[in-house]
């Protein structure tokens, strides 16, 4: 019986439409016009076309914060994935006290990222954080490092803090996908023989189908998006190492007041957003139709 | 599609229609009512970023000090330094901007008023007195763009070398150094102590400034850096290669602390009270800081103005200076104006400097209950030739986030010199390519 009553939900869409509209959609839309000139907030405006387009391609601030987020989305999608699985399966075999150790392993994931930023500085800290105490007391005195300030390992560092977080939404999503996956199915596999091993890649992966395209689309745009735990762990430093495209947005219009600048750069990163994501949501139908 | 479905379609979409156009009209109607929303008469909306613990106490006294004085209700808005930078660029950018708002003085306010967003205080300034309020070179400095006044100067900090008296004299440094050979000498000894010489602290990038500042002041001079802060000299000339080489010589001889870009001031300051290293140069509001984690004046913290480097260059003052200023498209103009007369008298000025650790542009100003550290600081001022802005209030913003940018590449890694001058060269013939 087909629901006819279509009426009533655009009643009831009328308003949420319209806030997005006036809140999300207008202002973006405001913004890429502004790509096109040189507005400077307080002044400025003209049209300058493609100038600011043709400034990015000569950049070396843009390719680097271009390679960063990219970085950021292929390691920020493989690794809290992995790990993510990796966590749920060991927590679903675990029954004593299951709740309790899974709330710890969940808990990350209540903190907003500027509290895990600012937890993760001071890990981070050179003389007297964490990390290099415990790494001292281990005897592993070489290791130790400036995490943050370290050109070659700052914005690693800041993708572990932000993993961390990303692991337990991964874990979470996972866990739930695996009450899904059929019992009949794995202990009808056990008792043909196979190992544990093999029912994991025949059964449960194929079960978690939809589970690892929720894990895998919400990695990816909160890495392509990724702006306050790099702002709050480093301010994009030491010296620009550690900028991904909406840190380099940021700064180039409120710190150089250059606008025009900074939304052409949130225009590219929107469009780079896009074509990622519509990549993959394109290659997950087309997998769903030869299945 | 039955008959009905029909109607009722049709039903649905005015009833949307309705609702949109009802949602329409009344935020249409409440914007225009925010757009008139700016203070009332008799109210004058203030925005600043006096906003940490001194800050905030400075301004509860300030605000009871000239809600009296100019008997107009002051609508008082703080907002956090870092943040401050950009919210108001927003304030200034929209239809609605703040009557009255604290700024920096030099290239920051320099930029707004060449974008117009500032209102002209020579009226102002004329009726109220303010040339025997201020002295002339700060208003010179800090108060004139373009021929005419648009700030008043409320307080000023200026730049030193703050060392612990205590770690000195172990050390067997007795007389705070006055040359440069001096005070690699009195690097050595603290060395050879083991307290490492100077404390830079400098994640944030700015406290690196101040060692560009001077060296290139004290070799260069005062006038050579105004052309460079113009865009009139270029980072590739011989004279900034020599203040970097000096500067570098620190570095290689390990007289400063490891990372520097890993610590923030505070970290440095933290570092010369509790003796691991003796001076760090900062700005007189570490003065501020230490009272309050009870470091003592004079004990345990003390100071001396950088030394000479090359003889006969006149020993400028370095600082930045905060001052007060009025929107261009400001709803309480004259307000604001009352305001900010009642901002440069001298008992305004005495509450911002005695509880934010900052000097008092007006000499009227009591400040003899403020620390022996801070009197002598404000006789250095006095004495100095020239009174110069530190770096990033002294070039444009578009350029000084690129200096600042190179200073930090710099502190990381001194070798790298050349290159990082090369790039801040490059970044200047984009800035300066127009003027």
């Amino acid at each position: 019986m087909t629901i006819r009553r279509t009426w009533w939900a655009w009643g009831f869409l009328a308003l949420p439409i319209l806030t997005y509209g006036i809140t999300v959609v207008w202002p973006a839309l405001y913004s890429f016009y502004h790509g096109f000139t040189d507005w400077k907030a307080v002044g400025g405006g003209d049209w300058t076309g493609t100038a600011n387009f043709a400034r990015m391609a000569q950049d070396p601030s843009f390719a680097r914060a271009l390679r960063n987020t990219l970085i950021w989305t292929v390691a920020g999608v493989v690794v809290p994935t992995v790990a993510g699985l990796a966590l749920a399966l060991g927590l679903n075999r675990i029954t004593r006290f299951a709740k309790v150790i899974k709330s710890f392993f969940f808990l990350p994931l209540a903190l907003s990222l500027v509290v895990v930023g600012q937890v993760w500085f001071w890990i981070y800290r050179p003389e007297d954080g964490l990390l290099n105490i415990v790494l001292g007391a281990l005897g592993l005195d070489s290791w130790r490092h400036a995490w943050l300030s370290d050109p070659a390992t700052a914005l690693w560092a800041v993708m572990a803090a932000w993993g961390w977080q990303q692991v337990a939404l991964a874990m979470v999503i996972f866990l739930a996908g695996l009450t899904t996956v059929p019992r009949e199915l794995t202990e009808a596999a056990q008792v043909d023989g196979a190992g544990a091993w093999q029912r994991l890649r025949a059964v449960v992966l194929p079960a978690l189908r939809p589970s690892f395209v929720v894990v895998i689309s919400l990695n990816m745009i909160n890495a392509l998006k990724s702006f306050d735990i790099v702002y709050v762990m480093t301010g994009g430093g030491p010296f620009r190492q550690t900028e991904t495209l909406a840190v380099l947005a940021y700064r180039v219009a409120f710190k150089t007041y250059d606008f025009g600048y900074g939304s052409a750069v949130s225009a590219v990163l929107f469009v780079v957003s896009a074509v990622i994501i519509g990549l993959f949501f394109a290659w997950n139908s087309w997998k769903d139709r030869h299945a | 599609m039955t008959n009905r479905s029909v109607a009722l379609r049709r039903r649905a979409v005015k009833f949307a229609a309705i609702a949109t156009a009802a949602l329409l009209a009344a935020a249409c109607g409440s914007n225009s009512g925010t757009g008139s929303d700016s203070a009332g008469a008799g109210e004058v909306g203030m925005v600043h970023y006096f906003s940490d613990e001194g800050g905030s106490k400075a301004m509860a006294k300030v605000l009871s000090i000239c809600q009296a004085q100019s008997g107009q209700t002051i609508k008082n808005s703080p907002a956090e330094q870092e943040a401050f930078k950009d919210a108001i660029l927003v304030q200034l950018a929209g239809s609605n901007p703040p009557d009255l708002f604290s700024y920096w003085a030099g290239a920051k306010t320099q930029y707004l008023v060449d974008q117009n967003r500032l209102a002209p205080l020579d009226d102002m300034w004329a009726k109220n007195g303010l040339d025997e309020a201020i002295p002339g070179s700060l208003t010179q400095a800090a108060a004139t763009y373009n021929g005419k006044r648009y700030l008043v100067p409320i307080g000023y900090h200026y730049v030193g070398m703050f060392y612990n008296p205590e770690v000195m004299a172990k050390a067997g440094v007795t007389a705070p150094p006055k040359t440069w050979d001096e005070l690699l000498a009195a690097a050595d000894k603290l060395k050879a102590a083991g307290v490492t010489p100077f404390a830079l602290g400098s994640k944030n990038r700015w406290p690196a400034q101040f060692w560009f500042d001077y060296l290139l002041l004290r070799t260069a001079g005062p006038d050579y850096r105004a052309q460079l802060m113009a865009g009139k000299a270029k980072y590739t000339d011989p004279q900034v290669a020599k203040a970097f080489e000096l500067w570098k010589q620190l570095f290689d001889k390990k007289y400063f602390n490891d990372d520097p870009n890993g610590y923030d001031w505070t970290d440095a300051g933290d570092m010369v009270s509790s003796g691991k290293a003796a001076m760090t140069l900062m700005g007189t509001w570490i003065s501020g800081y230490w009272d309050g984690n009870g470091v003592k004046a004079g004990e345990r913290y003390d100071f001396f103005p950088f030394p000479e480097v090359a003889p006969g260059v006149p020993q400028a003052a370095l600082g930045p200076v905060d001052g007060f200023a009025v929107a261009a498209g400001a709803g309480n103009p004259a307000g604001a104006e009352k305001v900010l007369a009642c901002l440069a008298s001298p008992e305004a000025q005495q509450a911002v400097a005695l509880t934010q650790g900052a000097l008092a542009p007006n000499p009227k100003a009591d400040l003899s209950s403020q620390n022996e550290v801070m009197h002598r600081a404000a006789e250095e001022v006095g004495k100095a030739p020239v009174f110069a802005f530190n770096y990033d209030l002294a070039t444009t913003p578009e350029m000084s986030d690129a200096g600042l940018n190179a200073l930090a590449r710099f502190v990381n890694d001194p070798a790298e010199a050349a290159s990082v001058l090369a790039e801040a060269q490059s970044t200047a013939d984009g800035v300066f390519s127009g003027s």
